[in-house]
């Protein structure tokens, strides 16, 4: 496994716990999901891999998160992106509103600023060739796609071997998102970037995922692959909005196999 | 005749003033803190400079470089220990640090300098203006020539070096500059330095035009009309808060205060300042928020 996180127990504010021992692996070149409700615990597992954590006032108080053998709990979002070149794209869209779009790529290379900026800047523009058009404009303006268009272009100006992103399809039309999706599976598949999609948009994530975690309460509940989620009666239900018709009580229905995975 | 007189010596005196507000507006988008400590921030900037230049008698350049650069490094030292433990929680405790800080420092320089005022006396080369009955006294025009050049370097800086480029990221979130690998604790210290070189050249400005005490850091709270007029997120404000409150101390000292009101010229720019917010909360030029419709 080239990201590793064991056991993870998260608080805030020293008394709000979120996670309660979560555990999970991603391959070398993979594109992992990991689905989940509102108030899963998804954003908070994402800020504790990239060392965000502590700016939100949380703390991993149990757990480990390893990258490539080795710890990086205790790093700075700095180091691990620069040393270890991994990325967190947040959710909502994360672009500097005042900035144009050109600045803001180049903001995001500030941290590796080196002659191939140029090349990579080309780069960006050929796998959202939108984002070219709209290079002198204040990022703030462009609308809800162009601007997770180019946070994602942004996370590529930093050279991620491993992207997290947070819910790209927040408030994206369907066509968008699956125009969306369609460039992160190519950026997976042509570039070699792990990737970790965190989502509530089931299908189109499942669709270009390999494997899949479904997380629920700080817990994760079920894994798979991607084929075999998508088949999942409960996951069926709860994110595909599929399955028996005649619907039983959210309550009554909830008979994932709850699993501890401690290791 | 002697209005344009008024009016160009506003602007000249304005220009310093602008520095000022320059100076608040930039931590206050980095850090979203007010500083209140910029009076005390302008008489140590001041002081440093005094001990290269009148002390150590260091030639006019160096002293003004080395001023600046120690300003910058006692900035980036307050900020290290004060500001940065707070990142990432409410601006507001920042804000009442610098209150703090302000009375703490006022202490020290009263130690360390005493309460009696220092003559500051540059001999810059002499760049009266006459034109026409016109006069502009050496100090004024180079108070202004001085701040006018740095304002215009940091925001060259700030628009077209992509240290720049980073600066203004932060300044708009700290969690997103973060999360692209900006690091946003050194980014910090950077705009503390910066706004405090900006500062102590105001300083330096202000102090040529007779002494230096203690008490020079009342200038400080100029720099509150200023930014508000102006609009305390807008650097553009900054230049514009500037040059009004100087037209605006001008003009009352011009006209006003031979009526008889001794010394209304100080309270003026509150009062201005008191009319714009009536009408404009957010100051002339404070951002126009981008709303997404």
């Amino acid at each position: 496994m080239l990201l590793s996180v064991e056991n993870l127990r998260v608080v805030y504010h020293d008394v709000i716990s979120v996670l309660h021992g979560v555990s999970l692996g991603v391959g070398e070149g993979e594109l992992l999901v990991i689905l989940g409700a509102n108030g899963a615990g998804k954003t908070t597992l994402m800020r504790s891999i990239c060392g965000m954590i502590d700016f939100y006032d949380g703390k991993i108080i149990e757990g480990d998160v390893r990258l490539g053998g080795k710890s990086i709990k205790a790093l700075h979002t700095t180091e691990i992106l620069k040393k270890h070149r991994l990325t967190y794209v947040m959710e909502d869209r994360p672009v500097f509103w005042y900035l144009t779009v050109e600045e803001n790529l180049l903001a995001a290379a500030q941290a590796r600023w080196d002659r191939e900026v140029a090349k990579d800047l080309e780069e960006v523009y050929r796998y959202f060739p939108v984002l070219k058009r709209l290079r002198q404009k204040k990022a703030g303006f462009a609308s809800g796609g162009e601007q997770q268009m180019l946070a994602i272009g942004m996370a590529l100006m930093t050279r991620p071997r491993i992207l997290l992103l947070d819910e790209p399809s927040l408030g994206l039309a369907p066509l968008v998102t699956e125009e969306l999706f369609r460039i992160v599976g190519r950026l997976n598949a042509e570039k070699g970037v792990t990737v970790v999609l965190v989502e509530q948009n089931a299908n189109a994530a499942l669709a270009i995922g390999h494997r899949g975690y479904v997380m629920e309460t700080g817990r994760v509940v079920l894994e798979g692959k991607a084929s075999e989620l998508l088949e999942n009666q409960d996951v069926r239900e709860f994110y595909l909005g599929s399955g028996e018709k005649d619907r039983r009580s959210y309550r009554e229905a909830k008979r994932y196999k709850r699993r501890k995975r401690w290791l | 005749m002697e209005i344009l007189q008024v009016i160009f010596s506003g602007l000249l005196t304005g220009m310093v003033y602008a520095l000022l507000g320059l100076g608040i507006v930039m931590i206050f988008k980095a850090s979203e803190a007010f500083n209140f400590a910029v009076g005390e921030f302008l008489v140590i900037g001041a002081f440093l400079f005094f001990i290269l230049f009148f002390d150590l008698k260091l030639p006019f350049i160096v002293a003004l470089l080395g001023g600046l650069g120690l300003s910058g490094l006692f900035a980036a030292a307050v900020e290290r220990l004060t500001i940065q433990p707070l990142l990432g929680r409410n601006p507001i405790s920042m804000t009442i640090i610098t209150l703090g800080l302000a009375s703490f420092l006022r202490a020290i320089v009263q130690l360390v300098f005493g309460a009696h005022s220092y003559s500051f006396s540059l001999d810059l080369p002499d760049l009266t203006l006459e034109i026409g009955d016109m006069i502009f006294l050496s100090e004024q025009v180079w108070a202004s020539l001085l701040s006018g050049c740095t304002f215009g370097l940091v925001m060259l800086f700030l628009f077209r070096t992509r240290w720049g480029v980073a600066i203004r990221a932060t300044s708009e979130s700290q969690a997103k500059a973060m999360a692209y690998g900006i690091n946003a604790r050194l980014i910090l210290v950077v705009v503390w330095s910066l706004s405090a070189a900006c500062i102590a050249i105001a300083g330096i400005a202000i102090s040529n035009f007779g002494s230096l005490t203690y008490l020079t850091a009342m200038v400080g709270f100029r720099a509150i009309p200023v930014v508000l007029v102006g609009g305390m997120d807008s650097i553009g404000g900054a230049l514009a808060g500037g040059l009004i409150v100087g037209l605006c101390e001008a003009f009352v000292g011009a006209y006003i205060e031979p009526m008889g009101l001794i010394g209304f010229k100080n309270v003026a720019p509150y009062i201005l300042l008191l009319l714009v917010l009536l009408v404009r909360p957010y100051g002339l030029f404070g951002t126009v928020r981008i709303e997404r419709v």
